[in-house]
């Protein structure tokens, strides 16, 4: 089987898993209506500063519901040793991460696209021409937090407080993909669109490019057992 | 007695930075006495750099050969990168509550050092919390590699964020030749001080290892 032919099977694995399941779409959707009530009465969010902090409570909000997808991605192969059977397979373990790294990408786009609907709602945004470059930043910035969320993942699989590891770990360094994430989202709520909008998905674009390639050359040291 | 020659060097060469720092370097017109810290601030920026690229090297030296030591160098050159750039984060804010009338202001340099700041504060809580022993050095190898490779994305992201902000000194100013020896001597005198600081910290290292070994074989044979 080729490399690509591998992750890809480990990608439809996951989606079939899930589909089975649903252990991880409709929890984490829900958590994010959680989180916006949350944040609705931290920050009256009715209020005229939407515009100022909307695009902060929205990636915020992705960026823990991303947390508690992610942890999740390695810790179910932990059932029945199944992690050990993947890394016997034969060949390059990239492909487990571009599987893996996929598969988070899917899912943390979904999530994102499905609670897109509550935020315009309790934001009384009227859907138009935003939708389209958010729609970008959605695609990217999903790719960044996947790229390097899945190799913390499973970093943070083998260690000791797993579950707070992981967030300790990921968020410094997703925080450059964060910047921009909110950034531009700003901007393209504003339909402040092009040509300041560019540079940031440019940025998210490296980040993603960076990440993915520095994980398809260290994946094998974070997982080998 | 190779050591203790090299401190006695340091201690010189510190002596001399205070004395340049303090009697010889003329006090500037503007900022008044406290453009003085700078001679602290950006030598101690230089060093926790120097001692994060240390990190990365170790890092990489680590997976290649699996030698203890480059796992000391790494472990060691974190902490005290950490160490320097508290001193960043303590000495900047110390300069801007008298020039700019508050202590932080959300710009560039400080953003990104800050964020490059917890990166590694995150990479110690692995080592220190995370797991024991073999695993332990392996992923924080990994980290290590990362952490740095992120510190250039955190500067370009950082200044895309906050480019209309700017109002920390950039890094090319003219100084005057009084001013730029008195900086180049405290770049010695730093620079010393973290090879020094590292060493001194490695060899510590060597020794918990092998007392630990030690303890461990004393409680098989008992």
């Amino acid at each position: 089987m080729s490399f690509f032919g591998r992750a890809l099977a480990i990608l439809h694995k996951d989606l079939k898993a899930e589909w089975r399941t649903k252990a991880r779409l409709s929890p984490m959707v829900f958590f994010i209506l959680l989180m916006l009530l949350v944040f609705n009465f931290s920050f009256d969010l009715g209020g005229a500063a939407l515009r100022e902090i909307g695009p902060g409570t929205l990636w915020s909000s992705y960026v823990f519901a991303s947390l508690l997808s992610l942890s999740r991605s390695f810790t179910d192969e932990r059932d029945n040793d199944a992690l050990d059977a993947l890394l016997l397979a034969p060949g390059d373990r990239g492909a487990i991460y571009l599987g893996k790294m996929l598969g988070n990408f899917v899912f943390l786009l979904a999530i994102e696209l499905l609670s897109l609907p509550f935020f315009a709602l309790f934001f009384n945004l009227s859907l138009g021409f935003f939708l389209l470059p958010l729609l970008a930043i959605f695609v990217l910035g999903s790719a960044c937090m996947a790229s390097a969320g899945t190799l913390f993942a499973a970093l943070s699989n083998n260690m000791r407080l797993r579950e707070l590891m992981l967030p300790l770990l990921l968020l410094p360094m997703i925080l450059p993909a964060l910047i921009s994430c909110v950034e531009a989202t700003g901007l393209a709520l504003a339909n402040d669109c092009c040509e300041k909008l560019f540079p940031h998905l440019q940025m998210l674009g490296v980040y993603a490019v960076v990440f993915t390639v520095l994980s398809l050359m260290l994946f094998e040291y974070a997982i080998e057992e | 007695m190779r050591s203790v020659s090299f401190s006695c060097l340091i201690f010189v060469v510190m002596l001399v930075a205070l004395g340049a720092i303090f009697l010889w370097v003329p006090t500037e017109k503007e900022m008044g006495i406290v453009q003085r810290i700078f001679y602290f601030h950006v030598p101690a920026a230089f060093s926790s750099f120097l001692a994060f690229f240390l990190v990365f090297i170790g890092s990489i030296q680590y997976l290649r050969t699996r030698e203890d030591k480059w796992d000391r160098l790494a472990l060691c050159s974190a902490e005290l990168g950490v160490i320097f750039a508290l001193i960043v984060l303590i000495t900047g804010p110390l300069w801007a509550k008298p020039i700019w009338g508050v202590y932080w202001r959300w710009e560039p340099r400080l953003t990104s050092m800050l964020i490059t700041f917890t990166i590694y504060v995150a990479y110690l809580m692995v080592r220190g919390y995370g797991a024991n022993s073999a695993p332990v050095q392996r992923i924080s190898a990994v980290l290590g590699i990362l952490a740095f490779a992120n510190v250039p994305l955190v500067y370009y992201a950082v200044d895309l964020w906050a480019a209309d902000q700017q109002l920390h000194p950039p890094r090319n100013v003219e100084l005057e030749p009084t001013m730029q020896y008195t900086k180049w001597i405290c770049y010695a005198a730093f620079f010393l001080l973290l090879f020094r600081l590292i060493a001194q910290r490695m060899e510590l290292a060597r020794i918990e290892k092998a007392v630990a070994l030690l303890r461990q074989k004393l409680i098989d044979e008992t």
